[in-house]
């Protein structure tokens, strides 16, 4: 079984996702659509010489047209306008949501069976986006969200502590933006809660850092966002559903009564193999995190709001539920 | 750290999967296998060295014809001793594989006298408190394997449970590697999410008593020990140490004041890294705990005083 992905964008990320991919030779080829043919046909050839270097089976090809998409067992929808210095993920809102649109069009099309991983941001809109648009079964449509974000825990954590790297086991929930849920009460190290290792002023910056982590290397950066991490942290999804490990990752799903929501997307604990989303994990939350996670629902549920004032949705087939 | 050199004693199913993971795994640059039966340490030296063939970065592979060929040694994992047999219990093994390890870690001492040692043999934490007894090294320096297998073998419960790959779940199994061990599935993360939030109370703890019988389990079957898992978790062990990773591992280490006792070896979490054991962390464990880490304490004061009294270790002074 030829297993392919597609990368829908070859900017930054979209290009590290599938460096990260031929690398490992996840799959035996990988597609990468962009706007500008000859610049995925360069980084194409570029990634496939890579895979030889590496002694990897993984082969890089460039899609002339959405029609190259077709047989893809994942795409991956990295598409969408940067975010700059000083513009949020709502400013986005808009201008990202009809791209992604486009693009779920063109998968709906072209690759029926796929499963998606969006990645654009504001990211749990966009993955509401795309489960609207392609029409998938929910299971099909995952946003990338909860790994990175845990994945900076994780960083902040080791930062403090020195030891332990690869062995934090981080959780956040809720949305990808300034509302998201980090869990210290469900973070360990290697088994040993954090609580053991630190003061709750000490959890309190971890968590304060770690909302901001993304801002911190916009900021740093100057132009462009962070990619490393985000193409590693998708790349782990992709190998979770090719490989079926049937492994627990914090994605951004939508939500159908789970936590006491629906026709929403947020980020929840979910077990993830070829079949996508097998399952979601509904974890017991103590009061406060309830409500952060409420805060942080209402805040996408606002840009879902204004996406169907502004008509948005308008022309969208699927029947929403609300 | 600069020769990535490992010496493994006792070259039987225990120490030869050890070096031939190693090997596949291309962690070390040399491995010597040394075992006291003529031609078992030569013959599995030279069946792993063409296998290696096929490996990317292949590790050098030799027999040790006399004890003292262990040279130079980074690290030396110490598997030699008698196997537990179907209805032998570990307290059985104690005299005779002190013994063993007495000769085996002198040997040691002389020959590879900076290096890091893993002892694996059984009864396992009074095996490494002999063998701390015996070389007089630093606490850092004596590891004894117990969690990083007895971890592994949860892991495996878990993921037997719950259908969740539990490659993820940590390996917090505390106290002796014995009858008494604790294991602690309720501070372990399965992927991002406490595993209190995955089973039942009651699960739970068929967790815990499958995990204890996970080694008896297969000596049932097989007649004699178990040797994949074992020899992973000490290859885990192992590049732990020469690659510096300072990972968190479960395993039996001397203790001088942590947990309120001193003068034994048991397994607590450790930081692993090129210094041997960098950390001893301290759980903040409930009473419940307390009390079984005592009773854990206890048989393994047990075991140390019966080599007292039979003036095992008269003979060294310190």
């Amino acid at each position: 079984m030829a297993s392919k992905v597609t990368v829908i964008g070859t900017g930054n990320f979209g290009s590290t996702v599938a460096f990260i991919l031929a690398m490992r030779g996840s799959c035996h080829e990988v597609v990468l659509r962009g706007r500008n043919i000859n610049v995925a046909k360069g980084k194409a050839l570029d990634m496939s010489q890579a895979a030889n270097a590496a002694r990897e089976h993984t082969i890089v090809r460039a899609a002339e047209g959405p029609e190259d998409m077709a047989g893809s067992e994942i795409v991956v929808i990295t598409a969408g306008a940067p975010r700059t210095p000083g513009m949020n993920r709502e400013d986005l809102l808009l201008k990202n949501a009809k791209i992604v649109k486009s693009y779920s069009l063109e998968i709906k099309e072209h690759a029926p069976n796929a499963i998606v991983i969006v990645v654009s941001n504001p990211l749990d809109v966009m993955t509401y986006v795309a489960y609207k648009y392609t029409g998938f079964p929910r299971a099909r449509i995952l946003g990338m969200a909860g790994i990175l974000d845990a994945a900076r825990m994780a960083h902040f954590i080791y930062e403090k502590l020195g030891y332990g790297a690869g062995q934090i086991r981080a959780t956040v929930m809720g949305g990808h933006g300034d509302t998201m849920v980090p869990l210290p009460k469900f973070t360990t190290v290697a088994g040993v809660p954090i609580e053991d290792l630190f003061d709750s002023e000490e959890i309190g910056e971890i968590v304060r850092k770690t909302k901001n982590g993304g801002a911190q290397i916009v900021d740093l950066l100057g132009d462009g966002s962070a990619y490393y991490a985000p193409a590693k942290s998708t790349a782990v999804m992709v190998d979770a559903i090719l490989k079926d490990t049937k492994q627990i990752h914090s994605c951004a799903v939508y939500l159908e009564g789970e936590y006491g929501y629906s026709d929403i997307v947020s980020g929840v604990p979910a077990m993830i193999g070829a079949k996508g989303v097998e399952q979601i994990i509904q974890m017991t939350l103590k009061t406060l995190q309830i409500a952060r996670f409420k805060n942080s629902v209402a805040s996408v549920q606002e840009m879902v709001d204004s996406l169907h004032e502004s008509g948005f949705f308008d022309d969208c087939e699927k029947t929403n539920d609300k | 750290m600069t020769n990535r050199k490992v010496g493994i004693v006792g070259a039987g199913a225990v120490g030869a999967t050890a070096a031939y993971t190693l090997s596949m795994m291309g962690t070390c640059r040399e491995i010597v296998l040394f075992d006291i039966a003529d031609g078992v340490a030569k013959g599995k030296s030279i069946d792993m060295a063409q296998a290696n063939y096929y490996s990317s970065n292949p590790t050098i592979i030799t027999a040790a014809l006399d004890a003292s060929d262990i040279k130079d040694c980074d690290i030396v994992v110490v598997t030699a001793g008698v196997p537990r047999k179907g209805d032998m219990t570990r307290a059985d093994l104690l005299m005779i594989n002190a013994k063993i390890i007495k000769q085996v870690v002198t040997n040691i001492k002389e020959n590879s006298p900076n290096a890091i040692i893993i002892c694996v043999s059984n009864p396992l934490d009074v095996m490494t408190y002999v063998t701390k007894r015996i070389t007089g090294w630093e606490n850092n320096r004596i590891i004894g394997l117990a969690g990083a297998l007895d971890g592994s073998r949860m892991a495996y419960q878990i993921q037997k449970l719950t259908g969740v790959n539990a490659s993820q779940a940590g390996s917090l199994v505390i106290g002796d590697h014995g009858e008494n061990m604790i294991p602690l599935p309720h501070k372990i993360s399965v992927g991002d999410i406490p595993l209190t939030q995955l089973i039942s109370k009651d699960e739970m703890e068929g967790i815990i008593e499958r995990t204890k019988n996970g080694g008896a389990e297969i000596v049932k079957h097989l007649g004699t020990s178990g040797y994949y898992g074992p020899g992973r978790a000490i290859a885990h062990m192992v590049e732990a140490i020469l690659n510096d990773s300072k990972t968190i591992i479960s395993s039996s280490v001397i203790l001088n004041g942590e947990y309120g006792y001193s003068d034994v070896s048991v397994g607590v979490p450790v930081v692993l890294g090129a210094s041997g054991v960098e950390r001893i962390i301290e759980l903040d464990l409930d009473e419940h705990t307390k009390e079984k880490f005592a009773i854990s304490v206890k048989s393994i004061r047990e075991g140390i005083d019966i080599l007292e009294e039979n003036n095992f270790f008269k003979s060294e002074k310190e």
